[in-house]
């Protein structure tokens, strides 16, 4: 009896002793914590400039969540590159306010929880995101980078993303080239009232968005629409080729990646259905013109985009790729490189007129982009950002695959914009 | 006799306090990167612990773990926000655990007929049936893009980053600070509940009817009742774990609950250890934490590049990926019984070292007599 009264007690002392020791060592060793100091809660710097997260005396951190290991590799590579080309040439020039410009990568590997751990590891550090790679990877940090009023530049063209006061889609959206695709045909292709065009897709954002382009054009020029919707892992496209065959369409649009879209051009092709055939700018990449299906590409494709082909003769387009094969001699010049570098520049253009109005902290990087009204780098067309609603870009480039030119594509119209857009636009 | 079981308890719970405070140690200390790994470790050790239930004690191979994840997280999503139902949050992520046990109710009648391998191929039409409704129920899922989930709120206090603003010992608790106490308190939770299970009537009723079933309805068990049972239970946990993470994502998306989430939770409880609750959450926090930590610290090993940089071939991702699958090779050569048994052998030999009885048996290594009941047995489809 006495013993286990004596046994309960000690229970009690044990248990009273290793709380109290828990607690004493927390008290103490939270006096150490780097928490407890309130943090890098930002200020104003040395020379006058608000600072705020990302922004010492002389750095500027911007943060890249990139894919270099996943299934856009070559994609992130080429942005990555080319950011890194343009922040070297801004810091050779003395830096942006004065302070050198550094960015911070970060793999995810096309990753969602990767992606988000890495975002919450640099979040504190950089004061703007000037390239996001990866769909579900900005729809699963939408609401943080709200939140923390971070500038973002998703690699992403989805219309589900606009009206987001700190996130920018750049150029046009996928169903506004679409509705230029569309226009293009009926305007050079001969394609007429009562015809049928097929829209091979990917599930999801990408597709979803350029369908709903294409439907609205098709049913404003009296055209129907076949779609075929596809995931991103099927890579052999004979069996929707034989069913919009037997839909006995007049063109098919592609809103898929570049290995669909050779498949796709490459067996309709072989089966004799000789019908031109629109992608969406992301269908299309450089190496496509080294497979088989390269001359097929050559006499069916047009690929349109809101940015021009890297073979262009704009000025600073030419600059560009000339500054990028001297500093990347092994890496091939393909429309990463130049939405990375045109991305770079818009970033570079925020931060200097945020600077110019006395602050550099997030709220005034995403003011200082939503009052650029004209923004142009010479890289394509001007944007506006100043509404939230609306793509930075209606004017679309349609191009054309060449082997022999840089980047594999060359310009075959001019930026316009398509009839019909500001409709869509209105009715939206 | 009952002085030393009495003293070996008290100093089990001394221990047991002991790490319970040591666990509430990191929010005063490392920032939201770190908190946001433990806490999906955390989530995952909840899920994973319930695959342990089902596949490892009760021996039913299951590939649908991410269907009942994504029914759990979604499911709070949608009760307690807009669109939706808009219940009270803490209503919700019950209902969301509750929801996600009917869906493995409606599933048992399968689960309760076949098994083995061919129950883990019917499972597998879950996660491709859960991925096509997510995309394609936009009212209820939000399509591609997913939703944003609501922060759990419970008595006026949220588990977000303000209302009411919260300072600790002069730390400023922000979301990841809070929902890290919520997380250990669901963890708790799951531990103590699953070993309850495991070691009471159930448990054993399960593990008879993994070892056989012909055996076990000769002992009295109801078959098909108990294997639906321990799949409905394991939804729950699932469930469980998909709020957690919810809530840890703050937003939710399709693509994440993809087939590879379910291979990841077998990964876990292999690398665990079939059939231990202590071995699934070893699991869970090896296979979640150790390719972020990988990735995150892998370029200061020698010969790795920092990501982006033209010189070197080998990328932090890329060197993560060659020691991750190192690791679990090693772990799986050198511990086949899993993390688990490896840490019960690594006892049992400092204990005889500490005993310094040069008794003829101490040659013969005999596992403690506890531990013998609850090993697992090979599986035998």
């Amino acid at each position: 009896m006495n013993t286990s009264h004596r046994t309960r007690r000690d229970r009690h002392r044990t248990a009273g002793t290793v709380l109290a020791g828990a607690l004493a060592l927390l008290l103490a060793a939270t006096g150490c914590s780097s928490k407890a100091e309130g943090g890098d809660k930002g200020g104003e710097a040395a020379d006058g400039v608000r600072t705020g997260p990302g922004v010492g005396a002389d750095t500027i951190k911007l943060g890249a969540l990139t894919d270099l290991t996943g299934p856009y590799a070559t994609l992130g590579k080429s942005i990555v590159q080319a950011q890194q080309m343009w922040a070297d040439e801004v810091n050779a020039d003395g830096g942006i306010c004065d302070r050198k410009v550094e960015i911070v990568v970060k793999d995810h590997g096309y990753d969602v929880q990767k992606a988000v751990t890495a975002y919450a590891d640099i979040a504190p550090d950089v004061v703007a995101l000037p390239q996001v790679i990866g769909s579900p990877v900005v729809a699963a940090l939408l609401d943080d980078l709200e939140r923390d009023k971070m500038l973002t530049f998703p690699q992403a063209w989805a219309a589900s993303l606009l009206g987001k006061d700190a996130i920018q889609v750049l150029g046009t959206t996928y169903d506004v080239d679409m509705i230029a695709a569309v226009e293009f045909l009926t305007r050079t292709k001969g394609l007429k009232k009562g015809d049928t065009i097929g829209h091979v897709y990917f599930e999801g954002d990408y597709g979803a968005n350029a369908l709903e382009g294409s439907t609205w054009a098709a049913g404003k020029a009296g055209l129907k629409v076949a779609g075929q919707k596809i995931k991103a892992t099927d890579t052999d496209l004979s069996a929707q080729v034989s069913a919009l065959r037997k839909e006995g369409v007049k063109a098919i649009l592609i809103s898929a990646g570049p290995a669909q879209t050779a498949s796709l051009v490459g067996v309709a092709a072989s089966r004799g259905l000789k019908v031109p055939v629109v992608s969406s700018a992301p269908g299309f990449a450089p190496q496509l013109m080294k497979t088989p299906a390269a001359p097929a590409l050559a006499a069916m494709l047009n690929v349109v985009s809101a940015a021009p082909a890297v073979s262009s003769d704009l000025p600073g387009v030419q600059r560009m790729v000339a500054s990028y094969q001297k500093k990347y001699p092994d890496s091939p010049v393909d429309s990463g490189v130049l939405s990375g570098y045109n991305a770079a520049q818009l970033m570079g253009a925020d931060l200097k007129k945020a600077c110019e109005g006395g602050g550099l902290t997030r709220e005034d990087v995403v003011k200082a982009h939503r009052s650029q009204a004209n923004a142009d780098t010479g890289l394509g067309t001007p944007q506006n950002f100043s509404d939230v609603d609306r793509p930075a870009g209606v004017k679309t480039y349609v191009l054309k695959p060449d082997a022999k030119a840089v980047g594999g594509v060359v310009n075959a119209e001019e930026a316009h914009e398509a009839p019909g857009v500001e409709d869509y636009l209105s009715a939206r | 006799m009952s002085e030393r079981l009495l003293g070996a308890l008290t100093r089990r719970r001394a221990r047991l306090l002991l790490l319970a405070a040591v666990l509430c140690l990191p929010p005063f200390y490392l920032d939201a990167f770190w908190l946001r790994i433990g806490l999906f470790s955390m989530a995952a050790a909840i899920g994973a612990v319930g695959l342990a239930l089902l596949s490892g004690t009760a021996g039913q191979l299951s590939l649908g773990h991410a269907f009942f994840l994504a029914v759990g997280a979604y499911g709070y999503a949608w009760l307690a926000g807009e669109p939706g139902p808009g219940l009270p949050p803490a209503l919700a992520a019950l209902l969301a655990v509750l929801l996600a046990g009917a869906a493995g109710g409606v599933f048992s009648p399968v689960a309760a007929r076949v098994k083995g391998i061919y129950l883990g191929i019917a499972t597998l039409a879950l996660v491709f049936l859960g991925h096509h409704v997510l995309l394609t129920a936009d009212s209820v899922t939000g399509g591609f893009n997913g939703r944003s989930v609501p922060p759990l709120s419970l008595g006026g206090f949220t588990f977000a980053e303000s209302d009411p603003e919260l300072t600790v010992l002069g730390v400023p608790f922000g979301a990841e600070e809070r929902l890290w106490f919520l997380g250990l308190a669901l963890f708790a939770f799951t531990w103590f509940s699953s070993r309850g299970l495991l070691r009471g009537r159930p448990g054993r009723a399960l593990a008879a009817l993994r070892d056989s079933e012909t055996a076990a309805a000769v002992m009295g068990v109801d078959v098909a009742r108990h294997r639906s049972a321990a799949f409905v239970v394991s939804s729950m946990y699932a469930g469980l774990a998909g709020v957690l993470l919810a809530l840890a994502f703050r937003r939710v998306v399709p693509d994440y609950f993809s087939l590879a989430l379910s291979v990841d939770y077998l990964a876990m409880i292999v690398i665990g250890g079939l059939g231990s609750v202590a071995g699934a959450t070893a699991g869970a926090v090896f296979v979640t934490a150790l390719p972020l930590l990988m990735t995150r610290y892998a370029d200061q090993l020698p010969l790795v590049t920092a990501p982006g940089s033209t010189e070197g071939t080998v990328g932090p991702t890329e060197a993560a990926r060659y020691l991750y699958g190192a690791a679990i090779v090693l772990v799986l050569l050198y511990a086949p019984d899993g993390l688990h048994g490896l840490a019960r052998r690594a006892r049992d030999r400092l204990r005889r070292r500490r005993t310094p009885t040069p008794a003829p048996d101490t040659t013969v290594p005999t596992p403690p007599q506890p531990a013998a009941a609850a090993r697992p047995k090979e599986h035998t489809p």
